[in-house]
């Protein structure tokens, strides 16, 4: 059975899609046959970070209402063999989606011998996200450590343990995992941001990870390729310790302390 | 949640009825009352009333078959009857009415009281014998799972456990005490119907807001710290909210 797994937040603008072709690139590179979802109908921006939208022929909408098949939709991943995309509709809006559409779409991905089928959710609590978490067998939450990205994420574990199919059919719960994004350790320290430990003790939900802010997000958003193939960058170590976390490797928490700044770089600036 | 098929489940439910106090069983005399109070016209929409007989002498003799029809002319729709005599379960059961049994003869202080005082069965079932609906104990309803933001839960009638932690932005409502074995960031209101013995017990007070029978407070300022994030209790001491640390 192919795993689901949403990327979900409530709130936007915190890093989900960055996540999902992230997370998704990294569960590849392990050899596992994955598929990544936009969910984003409208605005789609996944084939855009994962620098294949002039390759979208064919999108979610088209497969969902059968004007084309699953095969000419999926769009191979450039870095990776067994990395697909199923790109969002730009043209349409979320109406266009329905429950037994993507049931199907679902559905085939697992006949097709996928692994993993990573959902990316668009922001908010219409929908579109509640499409995106409603068939999720695990939930990746992305949070950024600030009141109103956790209060959204509280939310959204709220919406999981109660309107996915999981809950509604009473079977096991959506496995939930906590994400923490643009950390930035020296914010903490000056008690300008949340901490690992605050959004821990708030949301009460296992942690997968912490991205620390950087810089080599955007220029993998610009450059379409995901932050995980930046080899040697943090974001890129940390996305990769989140995807052995999620298969099962125990991996330390890393990341979490601002660099230490020498007395010279302190004295005359870096 | 669970996916067995069930034609029918059996939930506690209470419903707010008019009392109709008749103070003559002559059914020209009532027409003409009728008349004058609702007017000529004939009403489509009908209210379900409850008819109250302990104004009448003789209530056994009462010409129900011509009245029902009558009442229901003007829109009152009879769905029990009421008196101090279980006597009367017998008539009810023969019109295929509730029967409630008025819990104090209120002979005398009949003038104005018309507000309901007993809930009454909604569907009356003509062949099963009247009886004045028993009282079920109050449930206590257990909740084991994180309360999110957005989330709300009522226990209606009773006491309401939780387990887990009241998140901010979530509203917890008991219409009887409310205990949380973990954190409340959120709202607890207990004593929703009023209950002024009611009482919030916490293992950590962090809340936002908390009510006791409708007196509430906002908690916008810093908790003193002998019960911040402390197992604490809250309660009405004479339309005043006191919160406790708890064990002390």
């Amino acid at each position: 059975m192919a795993k689901i797994i949403v990327v979900t937040s409530g709130k936007g603008g915190v890093g989900k899609t960055t996540t999902s072709a992230s997370f998704a690139s990294g569960l590849a590179l392990k050899g596992h046959k994955t598929a990544v979802i936009d969910f984003d109908v409208g605005l789609r921006n996944l084939d855009l970070i994962m620098g294949c939208e002039r390759r979208v022929v064919y999108d979610l909408i088209n497969v969902v209402n059968g004007e084309a098949t699953l095969n000419q939709a999926l769009i191979k991943d450039k870095h990776c063999d067994n990395l697909f995309v199923l790109p969002a509709s730009q043209t349409r809006d979320k109406d266009a989606l329905s429950k037994e559409g993507i049931e199907k779409v679902l559905d085939e991905l697992d006949e097709m011998g996928f692994d993993y089928i990573v959902c990316d959710s668009p922001a908010g609590i219409e929908k579109g996200a509640l499409l995106a978490l409603y068939f999720a067998d695990e939930a990746i939450i992305v949070t950024n450590p600030e009141v109103s990205s956790v209060r959204d994420s509280d939310r959204i574990l709220g919406i999981l343990s109660s309107k996915s199919r999981r809950a509604e059919n009473g079977d096991k719960p959506v496995k939930e995992h906590l994400l923490i994004t643009r950390y930035a350790p020296a914010r903490v320290d000056k008690g300008e941001m949340l901490s690992v430990d605050d959004v821990k003790e708030i949301l009460r939900v296992p942690l997968i990870g912490v991205i620390p802010e950087s810089q080599a997000v955007l220029q993998a958003s610009n450059a379409g390729s995901p932050a995980i193939h930046l080899n040697g960058t943090d974001v890129s170590e940390a996305y990769k310790d989140v995807v052995s976390r999620f298969v099962g490797d125990d991996k330390p928490m890393r990341f979490l302390d601002a660099p230490k700044v020498g007395l010279l770089k302190r004295l005359f600036g870096g | 949640m669970s996916q067995t098929a069930h034609a029918f489940d059996i939930k506690s439910a209470s419903l707010d009825l008019l009392a109709l106090l008749l103070k003559t069983a002559d059914p020209a005399e009532l027409q003409t009352a009728l008349d004058a109070r609702f007017g000529n016209t004939t009403e489509t929409a009908s209210e379900a009333f409850l008819l109250d007989l302990d104004g009448l002498p003789n209530a056994m003799e009462l010409p129900l078959a011509e009245l029902l029809p009558l009442f229901s002319r003007y829109g009152i729709r009879v769905v029990g009857l009421r008196h101090s005599s279980r006597s009367l379960a017998a008539l009810a059961s023969q019109h295929g009415l509730a029967f409630s049994q008025a819990s104090t003869p209120p002979r005398g202080t009949l003038a104005e009281t018309a507000a309901p005082e007993a809930p009454v069965v909604a569907a009356p079932v003509a062949a099963a014998p009247a009886q004045a609906p028993v009282s079920v104990p109050a449930q206590t309803l257990i909740i084991d799972r994180p309360v999110r933001a957005g989330q709300q839960i009522y226990a209606r009638g009773g006491d309401l456990v939780v387990l887990a932690m009241i998140s901010a932005g979530a509203e917890v409502i008991a219409d009887g005490n409310i205990h949380i074995y973990a954190p409340l960031r959120g709202r607890a209101l207990a004593g929703a119907r009023g209950n002024l013995a009611a009482r919030i017990f916490t293992q950590s007070m962090e809340a936002e807001l908390v009510s006791i029978a409708g007196v509430y407070r906002t908690i916008e300022q810093r908790l003193p710290e002998s019960i911040l994030g402390k197992p604490t209790q809250i309660y009405l001491d004479s339309e005043r909210l006191v919160m406790t640390a708890l064990g002390e």
